[in-house]
């Protein structure tokens, strides 16, 4: 503080300095120092970093599979699959609860410590620590984000080898195609993963509460998912950003759609701006005083939170058959007849039957919902009339396959057929060696658009 | 009635000079609910001045405090520091404004020495060398590697006081600031802040205790539910003072309060415990004199309540400032109630 100029008697000293990114600088500085001297930032780091190789390690030492996520089956033969099942997991629960972690506490401790009267009178304004915080909050998502994709990437070929990923039309990805969509894959998950960043700021600024706050956005990714189990509509299901976390897997089918992606995009931007903005106001327009405000005792408070939560998902559930159904019978017929006919071929090949290029099964696929209503999420079963050429007064002979087929709100689904119609999950190729029978799981996508 | 400042002293360590007060707060209230924290209060600080903002618990000195740090936005009034609005909530402009409300707060899962260089980043960084450099002012220098959970109250305030050091500040905001510590280190806190003033830094000082505040602050204001009672320097407040209560101890107590009667300014009682008890408005001496004349030796003649300290019980009270007024804060002094 030393002077620099004088000012002259009877003249007012200037006023606000004009603020620069300088002061978001260093208030991000410290937050990030305080972060990583963080117990539980460090064990977060470490998980992400160990926690691929370590189910990696499980895997190998055992011979099942993850067979109930999208490209479960196939961890034992591409890495890529690995990294894949890893970012599934993570999508379901593990970026709501990283972020809740890493973020739900950041402003909420400072209530907890009584510190905000300390930070807010340096010279950081409120807007600075508000930018300051984020930016280390954001910093740290992103780089566990990272962590986790380079991390489960390595686990993976490392572990398990960089073998061909079957994509989920049954086509069979180059190394450098399979690592490509990969990482694109990972990369779609940054925005919903800022988008629960977002939210956990928000908690921890609306509740002042570090429990709310890390607890809170698992407990809604929660909900969220329970509410994608439900309804038939697309309309909700669009705009919850848990469903952000799944829209990838549109990379992966033979024909991509980008539709859900790009509203995948828009509403994560949503939801964090409406977040951020949120929090930002409550910031702004926060008194910091101390116990001189009497804050309402008791269970009215947490009473009226539970009741209004309540309403608003029961609220959510029924708006959940709101729009068009996104999951048709002749959506998931076109998109299981050409995965069948991939993979029957990819079958053969390996059991190492000569196919033709270009060679083509006729196939009759009919799937029917095994519910009252015709449309939507749930349990669904798809009968494959496969049309055999022979010799004879029949031309063809008509071999049915039944798959039962688990389908989801975003147009991805498992289809599973008895061993006895397509062998084990298993079986020998042509050199003897034990690789997956492409046909024991369908896993596919259509656009629910 | 705030005592003007002339601007050498504030020159004196390089700073930038000016006329204007470094606190600078007109009509302001605050309202928490139903309650009116502070309640159409004037306040001016200039630089290099110690003022010492007094009242009973609840009077409204941390509101104002908060106020005057933008802590809380005041529902009326203005507030200039050095000139320059305080600003909204969001662009609070504190540059060169240092201090803290009630106690001073840490992460305590870190050491003092890292709480400290956080704060610094917080207002721009600073070299490793001012840290030490204010740790060793408070004598913290032998324990800042340690966690703050570790610390005693008396050390958190330190702490706080090395935390507003560290950005040299030109206004100081103090809220209890010898709370948690030991005469020694009330001592010293008192002999810090007379320095910083000396070289121009404006302090204000708040407290309920004004010994704690008596030989420490040039001028006071006092509060009372929210609103100013009283506003002057140091000299006013004695002047006005309603008087003083001694504990005299002589070699002939009885022939010591025959000659106390002579003197209209002195009321003398026995306590149960058989002392005298002087309620004196004005001074003393010629009572002390008298008694010399008169062969009684003064054995013990104790200050137990000053000028200062029954003023601001007059303020802060509906007591009628009168002698038996003093005679009972004498009693309670002694009791240390």
């Amino acid at each position: 503080m030393s002077a620099t100029h004088a000012v002259r008697p009877g003249e007012a000293v200037p006023g606000p300095r004009a603020r620069s990114h300088g002061d978001v600088w260093h208030v991000y500085r410290a937050e990030r120092r305080k972060l990583s001297t963080q117990l539980a930032t460090r064990l977060l780091a470490l998980f992400c970093v160990l926690g691929p190789f370590a189910f990696a390690g499980v895997l190998k030492i055992q011979s099942g599979s993850p067979a109930d996520t999208l490209f479960g089956v196939w961890v034992h033969q591409s890495g890529f699959a690995l990294s894949l099942v890893v970012l599934s997991f993570c999508g379901a629960w593990g970026f709501p609860v990283l972020a809740g972690v890493l973020c739900g506490d950041i402003f909420a401790s400072e209530d907890r410590y009584g510190t905000w009267k300390m930070v807010l009178t340096r010279s950081s304004t409120r807007r600075d620590v508000f930018a300051g915080k984020l930016l280390a909050a954001v910093t740290f998502s992103v780089g566990l984000l990272v962590l986790l994709a380079v991390s489960s990437l390595v686990a993976g070929l490392l572990l398990v080898g960089d073998g061909a990923l079957v994509d989920l039309g049954g086509r069979t990805l180059s190394t450098g195609h399979s690592l490509l969509l990969v990482l694109a894959a990972w990369l779609l998950n940054l925005l919903p993963m800022l988008a629960f960043t977002s939210l956990a700021v928000l908690l921890s600024i609306a509740t002042r509460n570090g429990i709310v706050g890390v607890v809170g956005p698992a407990l809604i990714a929660l909900v969220m998912q329970l509410l994608l189990l439900v309804g038939s509509g697309v309309w909700l299901h669009l705009l919850l950003a848990s469903s952000a976390f799944q829209d990838w897997y549109a990379l992966f089918t033979t024909h991509p759609f980008f539709g859900p992606l790009i509203v995948a995009c828009i509403v994560s931007l949503i939801w964090i701006v409406v977040s951020l903005g949120g929090a930002w106001l409550l910031i702004r327009r926060r008194d910091y005083a101390g116990t001189t405000v009497s804050r309402r005792p008791g269970w009215v408070v947490p009473v009226r939170v539970a009741v209004g939560s309540a309403a608003l998902v029961a609220f959510l559930a029924i708006a959940s058959n709101w729009g068009p159904a996104g999951d048709t019978a002749a959506k998931l017929k076109a998109s299981i007849d050409p995965s069948f006919n991939n993979l029957t071929i990819l079958q053969q090949r390996e059991l190492g039957r000569t196919v033709a290029r270009g060679a083509k099964l006729t196939v009759l696929p009919s799937c029917s919902r095994r519910a009252a209503t015709p449309t939507g999420p749930g349990d669904w079963i798809c009968t494959l009339d496969v049309f055999i050429p022979q010799p004879g007064a029949e031309p063809f002979q008509q071999t049915p396959v039944t798959y039962d087929v688990s389908v989801q709100s975003n147009g991805c689904y498992k289809a599973e057929s008895p061993p006895s119609f397509v062998g084990q999950q298993t079986m020998k190729d042509a050199s003897g060696n034990s690789v997956v029978n492409p046909l024991f799981v369908i896993y596919g996508c259509f656009n629910p658009l | 009635m705030s005592r003007s400042y002339p601007t050498e002293i504030a020159r004196k360590r390089g700073r930038i000079v000016t006329a204007v007060a470094a606190v600078r707060a007109s009509g302001l209230v605050k309202r928490f609910e139903t309650t009116v924290a502070v309640d159409r209060v004037d306040l001016t600080v200039q630089e290099g001045e110690v003022r010492g903002l007094l009242g009973p618990n609840g009077a409204g000195k941390t509101t104002l405090l908060r106020l005057l740090f933008g802590l809380v936005a005041p529902d009326e009034g203005e507030i200039e520091l050095f000139g320059r609005p305080l600003g909204s909530s969001d662009q609070v402009n504190l540059d060169g404004v240092a201090g803290f409300v009630e106690e001073p707060t840490f992460y305590p899962y870190l050491p003092g020495r890292v709480n400290l260089e956080l704060y610094a980043e917080l207002d721009g960084g600073t070299d490793a060398g001012r840290v030490e450099e204010v740790l060793e002012l408070v004598d913290l220098s032998g324990r800042g590697g340690d966690r703050v959970s570790g610390y005693s109250t008396g050390m958190r305030q330190r702490l706080g006081i090395a935390a507003a050091l560290l950005r040299s500040p030109r206004l100081l905001l103090l809220d209890e600031p010898t709370s948690g510590l030991d005469p020694a280190g009330a001592r010293d806190m008192g002999r810090l802040v007379r320095r910083l003033a000396s070289e121009g830094t404006a302090v204000l000082l708040s407290s309920h205790l004004i010994g704690d505040l008596e030989t420490v602050c040039d001028s006071f204001t006092v509060l009372r539910l929210g609103k100013v009672v009283w506003n002057g320097t140091a000299v006013q407040l004695r002047d006005q003072a309603p008087g003083s209560a001694y504990r005299l101890a002589t070699s002939d107590d009885a022939r010591a309060l025959e000659i106390a009667e002579q003197h209209p300014q002195i009321h003398a009682t026995r306590s149960q415990s058989g002392e005298i008890r002087l309620a004196v408005q004005g001074r003393v001496d010629a009572y002390v004199l008298d008694l010399g004349r008169a062969d009684v030796a003064v054995r013990r003649l104790e200050l137990v309540v000053s000028p200062l300290e029954s003023m601001f019980f007059a303020l802060t009270t509906d007591v009628e400032p009168d002698s038996r007024m003093l005679t009972e804060l004498a009693e309670a002094a002694l009791a240390g109630t």
